[in-house]
């Protein structure tokens, strides 16, 4: 397969993102941008402009109507997708790490960083009428959680809960109404880089520090599989048809990287198979660590953004499709 | 092709207008004429095939593909912009279901490999088939003058690939293949203490390096021949050290070598002290 590269961003990316129905691929990266693709062919729809700080997360709904990315610059922006105007800037007081829309588009799930002596917290406001009507500046939740810090979150099935992943390598189970920690469980030695649920959000996978990534049931946060690599992982990714395949991907850390050779650095994509955690093969290409992977959801392609600021989308050749694991 | 004239008549009126015909299959072909750059008629056949491809795709999908950009891609045109959208390298992702991931070679080297696999590469030094600066023996064996002639036409061939493979790995001038200067001689004693050295003695004025390898070097590898010569004359004083890398080879070389006649003289071989 030849990799589409798509050099729209000038350092290194932090978030990719794919549409519902997967011909849309979002981008951020630290240098403020948000980029919008065509995934067939890595043409750049647009860019969505106004943060003043690195782009940590983003994340859009399902219709692909409505962006929401979150920034260093401690705001959040609501975007239309459709023609990059701004609809919706939240101020707050630390930077937002992580967004994401939930399951019926009515909510999004903002989670900022404790700094400057303020605390982290959770928190969801409504844009339920986000593309039409101006959306309220007040969050109906505000959750600050105990514990070591929360560094990423996703809403689990029908919004009952949301699944928050720590420093500690521990993930853990919110009430987003009351705000109470429903279960805690700590799966992982180090720090979670990402936490990206299944289809049906009955469980998600993580990819942690600690050189591991974990498929995890999101009822009662039971480790289900375990993928042991060589690196350490900052992104992990569930294809949702055609393989029964996890995508992982990471390397050393970014600091580390002039020391030694790209191949040693460990910057590819790993495919292990989902069931039987065994690995079945690699894709290489980024210079820098793997930030970021996203599939798209039919299966057909996937994207990795790296630390070199590339994004590389992979449209798999015909083999990949009749490949079947031999036992 | 050239087209012959038959009648002035036809060419006016048929030939030159193109010809356009479609045949069973759906393939059609065309015919032209033209006048190329030497003031030649020339015929241009093209045959063609139009396949209209359906394409389900949501009417989402196909909605946006129509939106105008926007951001700094405003007032582009439609495709792929070269800026920000370029294809990589191919890359292969191969599937294993035996859990053991094959480390896949450096691509550059493949690449390589293919490119010089019908090529013939001989080592200047060991006469193996690596490239001379590969040769495991450059430390410890010079290039010797004698395999100089014979090795130029190779060592032609060889200059390019070793000027894309340079930069693996760091080779100080000294130690580079055709490189002038003489080895430091310390390392050279130390060596030649711990290998198997035969001392050949018996040796006509007339004989080079060369000689003396080509001699040996049917019973196994040689690291290092030295010639004794005269300063003044050059030529050879009679006396020669060779050195193998295993014993066994020096051992068979001295039983076959010794006593055997060379140039209307008997050599005499014998282990070195």
């Amino acid at each position: 397969m030849r990799p589409i590269l798509l050099q729209g961003h000038e350092r290194s990316l932090t978030q990719i993102k794919y549409n519902r129905e997967g011909d849309l691929l979002f981008s951020v990266s630290k240098d403020h941008v948000v980029n919008a693709w065509f995934s067939h062919n890595g043409e750049r729809l647009g860019t969505y402009e106004g943060h003043i700080g690195a782009v940590w997360t983003v994340d859009v709904n399902s219709t692909t109507t409505l962006l929401v990315s979150g920034s260093a610059d401690n705001t959040a922006k609501l975007w239309d997708v459709s023609n990059g105007k701004c609809l919706k800037s939240w101020e707050f007081n630390t930077a937002v790490r992580r967004v994401q829309f939930s399951e019926d588009d009515k909510m999004i799930l903002l989670v900022t960083e404790p700094r400057m002596g303020f605390p982290a917290t959770l928190q969801i406001f409504n844009v339920e009428n986000g593309a039409t009507e101006t959306v309220s500046s007040e969050p109906l939740t505000v959750i600050h959680p105990e514990g070591p810090k929360i560094t990423v979150a996703a809403w689990g099935a029908l919004n009952k809960y949301i699944v928050a992943g720590r420093e500690n390598g521990s993930v853990a189970l919110i009430d987003p109404k009351t705000g109470d920690c429903i279960s805690t469980n700590k799966v992982h030695e180090a720090t979670i880089t990402d936490l990206q649920m299944s289809a049906d959000r009955t469980y998600f996978i993580t990819s942690s520090k600690d050189k591991s990534a974990k498929i995890i049931e999101s009822e009662f946060l039971e480790v289900l599989k375990t993928y042991t690599t060589d690196t350490p992982l900052n992104s992990a990714a569930i294809m949702p048809k055609v393989q029964e395949f996890v995508v992982v991907g990471g390397g050393q850390e970014a600091m580390d990287v002039t020391r030694t050779s790209s191949r040693q650095g460990k910057f590819e994509c790993r495919f292990w198979h989902k069931i039987l955690e065994e690995e079945v093969g690699r894709v290489r290409g980024h210079f820098g660590p793997i930030n970021t992977i996203a599939i798209h959801p039919d299966g057909r392609s996937f994207a990795s953004g790296g630390e070199d600021g590339y994004v590389r989308v992979h449209h798999f050749d015909d083999d990949f499709f009749s490949f079947k694991f031999q036992i | 092709m050239p087209v012959s004239a038959t009648n002035w008549a036809d060419e006016v009126d048929g030939e030159d207008q193109p010809q356009s015909f479609t045949d069973a299959n759906g393939i059609t072909t065309t015919i032209e004429y033209k006048t190329n750059d030497d003031g030649k008629k020339v015929k241009v056949t093209r045959r063609t095939q139009k396949k209209l491809i359906h394409d389900v795709v949501n009417k989402a999908v196909a909605a946006r593909k129509k939106w105008a950009k926007f951001g700094k891609e405003k007032g582009n045109r439609p495709g792929p912009d070269p800026a920000t959208t370029n294809v990589g390298d191919n890359i292969k992702l191969k599937l294993s279901s035996t859990g053991q991931i094959t480390q896949d070679v450096d691509e550059k080297h493949e690449a390589m490999k293919q490119q010089l696999q019908n090529k013939k590469i001989l080592c200047r030094i060991c006469k193996g088939d690596h490239f001379t600066t590969k040769c495991p023996y450059k430390d410890s064996l010079g290039m010797d003058d004698a395999a100089a002639p014979a090795g130029t036409a190779a060592a032609a061939e060889e200059a390019a690939p070793e000027e894309q493979q340079g930069g693996s790995k760091y080779i100080a001038p000294h130690m580079r293949a055709g490189a002038s200067g003489s080895k430091p001689s310390d390392s050279m004693r130390e060596k030649r203490d711990e290998q198997p050295t035969l001392r050949v003695t018996n040796l006509s004025e007339d004989v080079t390096e060369g000689d003396v390898s080509e001699l040996f070097k049917r019973f196994g590898h040689i690291s290092r021949v030295f010639l004794a010569r005269d300063r003044e004359t050059n030529a050879c004083k009679g006396f020669a050290f060779v050195s193998f890398t295993m014993r066994e080879d020096a051992q068979r070389a001295l039983e076959a070598i010794d006593g055997r006649g060379y140039d209307n003289l008997i050599l005499r071989v014998e282990w070195a002290k």
